[in-house]
């Protein structure tokens, strides 16, 4: 159903000198996408991570603030998997039992939650990596509404212009 | 939390965004304020079909209505959109770090290779 090379909010290509195999299983062995992961200076602990398609995965995100310790999780579901080329996964926040946070349990009487999509290709290079990351904003309750992010930079464009 | 209402305010604008309708009537009102039925006019739509996308627009910050008794015109309201740069900015930003740790990981496997949960 989806097609998020469309729905670029953004879109990172970078090679890595390693190998494939090695590049594979930094993304999809927990102990090593913990290793890097995240922003600077939060620690991951993935909680779940079954990679499968229709896998959960489930981590939690600490960092210090300048208001103190905090800490986020996020849940997601695994979408593809074709070992060595391609990972789609979905993300949202969540609770530290995995439940989405939606609007409604925030107390907004309208809006919802927005789960991302995170596309990992991968291309052999030889003994380095190519890895082209796609990461896309997508509103929950619209199926088909892809393409849409493709459409906000335009928009953001002609704003800027007038 | 405030961080929660933020998310949840980028939510609405995301949700309010993903539709073609209501980005032709934001694009429309880039160009300059506009009444209900000169936005209707490009569409093959009723007027209370526009309205109700209005609202959907309101609601997400993205377009006020004033409130005169006769003509209502309708003006666009940008900020939303600054939060979703914001949010596309923050999320390269917290990839290209990643990436960077990536980078020095592998790095670290392949000199030791042996070692590589040490890290």
């Amino acid at each position: 159903m989806s097609d998020a090379s469309n729905a670029d909010a953004v879109v990172i290509d970078r090679t890595f000198d390693a190998p494939i195999d090695l590049v594979w299983r930094a993304w999809t062995e927990a102990e090593q996408f913990q290793a890097w992961y995240g922003p600077t200076g939060a620690t991951i602990s993935v909680a779940t991570m079954d990679v499968v398609v229709g896998g959960r995965r489930h981590m939690s995100m600490a960092m210090d603030t300048p208001n103190g310790p905090m800490e986020m999780w996020f849940v997601g579901e695994y979408l593809e998997i074709v070992e060595h080329e391609r990972l789609v996964y979905t993300e949202s926040m969540s609770d530290a039992e995995g439940n989405v946070l939606s609007a409604a349990e925030m107390g907004m009487p309208e809006g919802h939650p927005t789960v991302t999509e995170v596309t990992v290709a991968l291309e052999n290079l030889g003994g380095k990596t190519r890895v082209v990351l796609t990461h896309a904003g997508i509103p929950a309750d619209s199926p088909g509404a892809m393409g849409w992010n493709m459409a906000l930079d335009k928009l953001a464009d002609h704003l800027q212009g007038a | 939390m405030s961080s929660a209402t933020a998310e949840d305010q980028l939510s609405l604008t995301f949700s309010a965004l993903a539709n073609p309708t209501r980005r032709a009537i934001l694009a429309r009102l880039a160009r300059g304020s506009a009444g209900v039925n000169e936005l209707a006019e490009p569409f093959d739509l009723s007027l209370p079909a526009i309205s109700r996308h209005i609202r959907v627009l309101e609601r997400a910050g993205l377009v006020v209505q004033s409130r005169q008794a006769q003509y209502r015109p309708c003006r666009l309201d940008p900020r939303p959109l600054d939060a979703v740069s914001a949010w596309t900015d923050g999320c390269r930003e917290a990839w290209e770090a990643a990436f960077d740790r990536l980078d020095d990981h592998l790095r670290d496997l392949q000199a030791n290779p042996k070692e590589e949960d040490d890290e």
